[in-house]
């Protein structure tokens, strides 16, 4: 077993460290990403503005660093969010089975019917859009993956001997469940949290495409990639970098993700 | 017909050598068994000579197969393998393709050009099948039908050379017995060279003309089965044959070696025996033993490779005479007070079965005395295990733990439930699942304690089942599976229960290890005055470890009574099939196999 930690892995890893480093310091970093520079208007890269400018005279690689302030912790909300809920019914579905196994799934197949974004634009535009609903709606609409993940997962360990014996010992199901059961399944849940952060990235950028996340002016990677889509030609890099910028972080976060599930699993099992 | 020298198992990823050393010759039609435990190495010597190892391994040394060199040339491997030389696999359940006809697999190993109407129903004819299992699919056939099905299809393209790795282990010892019976008559009406791996000495006797022994990735002993039996000239080879009880009688001590079976590197400047060894010296541990010729004279013969006996042990020559195999003992009687487990009339059926797990069972288990349930598969004794235990709630019939009914967990109140938790618990087959992979042993053990409201002495518990309180803080993945198991005993007696229930607790463990277990379990008894319910399969063990016993066939129980008196003089057929079915080591073991 190697402990070296593969190149794309390396790199997904600097990725997500410097999207962190941006999303947490982001008003010390650039504190004045968001003035106007109305005299610059759109230019491209040159001195001064290694990625150039859009439309307002904001400086677009300062923008972006702003941008993964309001990017990323909505992200991981959902993440998180998505993640408890997910895998505390995910864990009752599996060990109790029966009637609440039966609740858990139809409602994990009633909430995948549902087509996630669409939802998310409706109630936003209902309530008159902005961050919080949108998160809340993606948590609701994310947690059935995690449940039918840690459902599965769960049905695996449910009658080894080793879950028996703890019911022999009558130890409560909730400590069976939480500290019997997720240490051996931490791996696929982890792995499924991953998978939403990525998602739950893309889509919050989609919704502030769309205009119903984040504030007009907002620094965000969606928002900023909507804003300047039709200078398109002006200065190309005040689009193509907010769409990189989704990109490489979805794409780390799989990667990431991955790799730890991997890692994750392998501990305590080998012979 | 085959030759293996000097060959050496390698995984360059890591560096560590598998097995190293390994020469042996078998001439054509004569049979060799590959004896060892888990660790010997005894499966990837003959995977090397197949050029089967698994990914990352790779083999040197030479190997010749019907006179030719194959280790350097995998094309001549590829002709050989299905033609020259067959294999025969372990798992009768997972060796065939679940989605294609029997007849179709079997026919995929004729040669090109062979008619497989004909040579079909020829090939099942011969392995003792009806011509129609051609038609059934895997899942229609019980266990000891695929193996034959396998065994059939191995010998489709007529080998001269059949190896068969562990062929029965997962098989009834009822079916065990005809599968080898009609292993060892095709052998021989083929006149085939015919290479054996197991762990069972006494199989290996019964089988097979040579026998080589390995260990820890290197060859001990080699000789001829006969003489081997009468006379080992490695410590190990004895070890091995005393480890495995007789069914016969009941010994006063169950011979048992200390440890495990270690890594090849771990003993690759010594005897790998040696720290195991009772008759070990310095010499020992200087160098690794070659193995060498024991003459009559001490002179080496000119060719040792074929017949001759071979010992890798310095003290070849000087060790004891083995002692005499002691004799028997009578086992003490006990029980007669109350009992601490009684099961009237227990009936279960699972839903979609066909028949039920329990027809109706009634038994009873004293304080202090341990009861086995012998069966086969199928025969319910596990339902009847985990009925005890709540793990299963029985149709009807009552199961009563110290005086308290017990038959529905769902019905009891909380009391009720712990004291029945505290008063019966239980040990599992599988070592490798029995523990959470997740925690450490301390962790494990620390909650066992508290749920049994003792004081949290890990140390003590782990000192009570024998392993060195250091353990603690490991986790299972660190421990070998003799160790897992004490730590599952640990586990389950840890609030002294009344009554520990174990689901065959020995039969995933190496021979040697097994022996431990047991003796660990006796001793348990006797200071902890706890009745054991005691479910297995095989015979010896309930012969050296129980007081009465119980036989179960198809849910019913069909004799019951103290084992010296059942064992000694069954009543029923099935029982005295069940005695018939251990290997004796004898060469008219397995017997004629039946049509």
């Amino acid at each position: 077993m190697s402990r070296r930690v593969p190149v794309g892995v390396s790199v997904s890893l600097a990725v997500l460290a410097a999207v962190a480093v941006a999303a947490a310091f982001a008003p010390w970093l650039v504190p004045g990403a968001t003035a106007q520079d109305l005299m610059t208007g759109i230019s491209g890269p040159g001195p001064g503005h290694p990625l150039g400018t859009d439309d307002l005279g904001r400086d677009v690689l300062q923008l972006l660093v702003a941008g993964a302030r309001t990017a990323v912790p909505g992200a991981l909300a959902v993440a998180a969010g998505s993640m408890l809920i997910g895998n505390l019914i995910g864990l009752a579905a599996g060990y109790f089975g029966g009637w609440v196994d039966t609740l858990a799934m139809r409602w994990a197949d009633l909430m995948f019917s549902l087509p996630a974004l669409l939802v998310a634009i409706v109630v936003a535009g209902v309530l008159g859009g902005g961050y919080g609903p949108a998160i809340g709606v993606l948590v609701v609409l994310f947690a059935p993956t995690d449940t039918r993940v840690v459902r599965g997962a769960v049905l695996e360990q449910r009658h080894r001997p080793y879950i028996e014996a703890a019911l022999l010992k009558n130890l409560s199901s909730w400590r069976i469940m939480t500290r019997h059961i997720w240490p051996n399944i931490a791996s696929v849940a982890l792995a499924s949290a991953f998978l939403n952060f990525a998602y739950a990235l893309v889509s919050l950028s989609s919704l502030s495409f769309l205009g119903l996340g984040v504030p007009a002016g907002s620094p965000d990677w969606g928002r900023t990639l909507a804003d300047n889509r039709t200078q398109l030609l002006a200065n190309p890099w005040a689009v193509v970098a907010p769409g990189l910028a989704i990109i490489a972080t979805a794409a780390a976060l799989n990667i990431v993700g991955d790799w730890l599930h991997e890692r994750v699993d392998r501990r305590g099992r080998t012979r | 017909m085959l030759r293996v020298d000097d060959l050496t198992v390698r995984q360059p990823a890591t560096g560590r050598t598998l097995l190293s050393g390994v020469s042996f010759e078998v001439a054509p039609g004569e049979s060799v068994a590959i004896v060892g435990e888990s660790g010997s190495g005894k499966s990837l010597t003959v995977r090397a000579l197949l050029g089967l190892l698994p990914g990352g391994l790779e083999s040197h040394g030479q190997v010749v197969i019907d006179g030719q060199r194959v280790d350097d040339d995998p094309r001549a491997r590829r002709r050989q393998r299905g033609g020259t030389v067959s294999l025969l696999m372990q798992d009768p359940f997972t060796l065939l393709n679940p989605l294609r006809k029997a007849g179709r697999q079997i026919a995929d190993g004729l040669p090109s050009g062979a008619d497989p109407k004909a040579e079909v129903p020829r090939l099942l004819a011969e392995v003792g099948l009806p011509a129609e299992v051609a038609e059934r699919y895997p899942f229609q056939l019980s266990g000891g039908m695929r193996q034959r099905v396998g065994l059939a299809a191995a010998l489709a393209a007529a080998p001269r050379v059949l190896v068969a790795d562990e062929p029965t282990t997962a098989l009834d010892a009822t079916t065990q017995r005809e599968v080898l019976a009609l292993i060892r008559r095709v052998q021989r009406e083929r006149d085939m060279t015919f290479l054996l791996i197991t762990h069972d000495l006494r199989l290996a006797f019964s089988m097979c003309d040579r026998i080589m022994v390995m260990y820890a990735g290197r060859v001990m002993e080699v000789g001829r089965a006969a003489e081997l039996r009468e006379e080992q000239h490695h410590p190990y080879t004895r070890a091995l044959l005393a480890a495995e009880p007789p069914a016969d009688r009941r010994l006063a001590v169950i011979p048992s070696v200390p440890g495990s079976v270690p890594a090849h590197d771990a003993v690759a400047d010594r005897c790998g025996f040696a720290d195991r060894c009772a008759h070990a010296v310095a010499a020992c541990r200087v160098g690794v033993p070659e193995l060498r010729s024991i003459g009559a004279a001490g002179v080496p013969e000119a060719r040792p490779l074929d017949g001759g006996r071979l010992s890798a042990c310095v003290r070849a020559e000087e060790l004891p005479v083995a002692p005499a195999p002691p004799l028997g003992v009578a086992a003490t009687p006990r029980g007669a007070a109350e009992p601490i487990l009684d099961i009237r009339d227990l009936r279960k059926t699972y839903p979609g079965a066909s028949r039920p797990a329990l027809a109706g069972v009634s038994l009873s288990v004293a304080p202090g005395e341990i009861v086995a349930v012998v069966g086969e598969s199928g025969s319910g004794k596990t339902t009847l295990a985990r009925c005890v235990t709540g793990l299963e709630r029985p149709d009807s019939g009552t199961v009563l733990l110290d005086g308290g009914d017990c038959s529905d967990y769902t019905r009891m109140t909380r009391q009720a439930v712990r004291r029945a938790r505290r008063t019966a618990q239980m040990i599992f087959q599988d070592p490798y699942s029995t523990l959470n992979p997740a925690r450490t042993v301390g962790a494990t053990l620390k909650e066992a304690l508290a749920a049994d409201g003792r004081p949290p002495d890990v140390g003590a518990l782990l000192d009570l089942v024998g392993l060195d309180p250091a353990l603690a803080a490991l986790r299972p993945a660190n421990l070998s599976g003799g160790e897992r198991q004490r730590v599952a005993i640990a586990r389950a007696v840890a609030g002294e229960p009344r009554l520990l229930v174990c689901d065959e607790p020995v039969s995933a463990l190496d021979v040697s290890v097994q022996a431990q277990v047991l003796t660990l379990l006796a001793g348990l008894r006797e200071r902890l005055s706890m009745g054991m319910l005691f479910i297995t399969h095989d015979l010896a063990v309930v012969r050296q470890l129980a007081d009465r016993l119980y036989v179960l066939r198809a849910g019913e129980c069909l004799e019951s009574g103290p084992v010296q008196r059942v064992l000694d003089a069954p009543d029923h057929p099935y029982t005295r099939k069940l005695l018939d079915s251990v290997p004796d080591g004898s060469s008219a073991w397995p017997g004629q196999s039946s049509e």
